[in-house]
């Protein structure tokens, strides 16, 4: 036993590494669904606050911009502190208005020693990367169905 | 080296189960007494659930327990579903079958870890953590997430399955049942943890289910106890699967309970995936005040029975959510009985404890 034991470690000692150096040799690990960074559509955004108000983890407040937003009058967009945020998702899924996105950039993209380099204000999070979007409402809003399935 | 000593052990010490303590009373090197020291990870997660909402409590749940988070959260999703009065569609039921299974598989294969490192083989542990590494990749390309998932919610699970589940899934069942087996080979078979777990930590399945104690410590003590067959909840009454048992009731027979488990929920989620289909719903609205009355659920998670009771008074959040966890039984009158029935020495301990398979985020919540 112990030497078949032997002969299975030499199997998988030959086999490639599984272990991969990130980012030295290759890309962080991404799907298609990976739940990251936000991006805001500040004209989308009309300040409801539904996400403030949905969040677990206290991570977004509401601030003033400077600016000309017709469908925002009160100028107030989400501000999302990176570090406290669990990534749960729930407020691209509130969004009423479609305005709010989930980006691929999580992990340590993210890692910061300044905390401040992750409270994005309104105006950084809309200046995101679209290619990079992974989830959107759609995916994740509730389909009508009745009760009873 | 006779004489009586105090010692304490953990929640630094590497043989430790965990962020948790024990004040060990030893005569010579056997251990008489073993006093839990918990409280380490003490965040208050019942309180902090009571004073969120219904509908994003739930995020919560499940994060009190690292290794197996998945039936935590079907647990919780399933109260709430008890306290809104709602039927989830049939696919959200199997599905959350198979992310429980899962769960349970990449938890197994992370105490292999542990019970290797206290035995002293650790090669093999290894290569069960590369069964658990494609596990979380899993979960990563369905859900979106390695560890929490935030997948299943009150209502049924959260998106649509993305496309070539099944084929995927069933590949991997596959994949993870060839390490499985290597690992088992390599561990069970080997002589060196034969003689460290034979008859080391004995207890029968009936003393145990008095003590407290849930899951693969009663089952390997000889007892069928299985909530899943019980009082089955989901769909585990339309699935086929057996209850592994073992004879003595010592570490090494809890060990081989565990691998039979994981073969068992292989066999589970080969089942359950063909009856997630693309395109069929997958989630009821509930609405966003619930109704008075309570909900209440037991699963059988990796480690034993959790339960969870939540109360529901009206309004927007739930009056008072109580977990109960099945670890704390393991490490107080578990752990006690076995150190007065038999010479359990210092050396011995770590063993007995990587056995139990304790969860200390669990029992400090």
């Amino acid at each position: 036993m112990v030497l078949s034991t032997i002969v299975k470690s030499i199997e998988y000692m030959l086999k490639r590494p599984y272990t991969r150096l990130v980012p030295a040799k290759s890309k962080p690990f991404k799907t298609e669904r990976l739940r990251g960074a936000h991006i805001l559509d500040m004209s989308k955004c009309t300040g409801c606050s539904m996400c403030q108000l949905v969040c677990p983890a206290n991570a977004i407040d509401m601030v003033e911009v400077e600016g000309n937003y017709p469908q925002n009058p009160r100028r107030r967009f989400p501000r999302i502190d990176l570090h406290k945020c669990t990534y749960c998702g729930l407020c691209v899924e509130y969004c009423p208005f479609n305005a709010l996105y989930m980006t691929s950039i999580t992990g340590f993209e993210l890692y910061t020693r300044d905390k401040k380099t992750t409270l994005k204000t309104p105006l950084e999070l809309s200046k995101g990367d679209p290619s990079l979007i992974t989830v959107r409402r759609e995916m994740l809003a509730v389909k009508e169905v009745k009760p009873g399935g | 080296m006779a004489g009586s000593y105090t010692v304490y052990f953990g929640p630094q010490h590497p043989g430790a189960p965990g962020n948790i303590g024990f004040k060990l009373e030893l005569e010579g090197e056997r251990v008489v007494k073993a006093e839990l020291i918990p409280g380490f990870l003490h965040r208050g997660f019942e309180k902090m659930m009571e004073n969120r909402k219904w509908e994003n409590s739930y995020v919560l749940s499940y994060r009190f327990c690292v290794e197996d988070p998945d039936s935590l959260e079907v647990a919780y999703a399933e109260a709430l579903d008890k306290v809104f009065k709602v039927d989830p569609p049939e696919k959200a039921k199997y599905f959350r079958m198979i992310q429980a299974e899962f769960s349970r598989i990449a938890s197994h294969m992370f105490w292999v870890h542990f019970m290797a490192g206290s035995t002293g083989l650790r090669t093999p542990a290894y290569w069960a953590l590369v069964a658990r590494e494609e596990i979380l990749k899993w979960f990563a390309w369905v859900t979106g997430h390695r560890v929490y998932h935030d997948f299943s919610v009150p209502g049924g699970i959260r998106g649509e399955v993305p496309e070539g589940f099944a084929e995927r899934t069933i590949q991997l069942t596959y994949l993870v049942e060839d390490i499985v087996k290597d690992v088992e080979k390599a561990l069970l078979g080997n002589r060196v943890f034969k003689r460290r777990t034979r008859g080391v930590g004995v207890i029968k399945g009936d003393v145990a289910l008095k003590l407290g104690a849930t899951g693969p410590v009663v089952r390997g003590g000889g007892l069928k106890y299985d909530t899943r067959k019980i009082a089955p909840y989901e769909r585990y009454d339309k699935v086929s699967f057996e209850i592994p048992v073992g004879e003595v009731g010592d570490s090494y027979d809890r060990a081989l309970v565990r691998f039979r488990e994981v073969y068992e929920s292989l066999k589970i989620i080969r089942q359950a995936v063909l009856e997630v289909r693309r395109g069929e719903p997958y989630r009821v609205k509930v609405p966003l005040t619930a109704p008075p009355g309570r909900g209440y659920a037991r699963v059988e998670a990796a480690r034993g029975e959790y339960t969870v009771h939540v109360l529901s008074a009206g309004g927007r959040s739930p009056y008072r959510v109580r977990f109960k966890s099945p670890s704390l039984p393991l490490l107080t009158t578990v752990l006690n009985y076995m150190l007065e029935n038999e010479e359990v020495t210092i050396a011995d301990l770590p063993v007995v404890l990587a056995s139990l398979d304790p969860c200390p985020p669990d029992i400090d919540r």
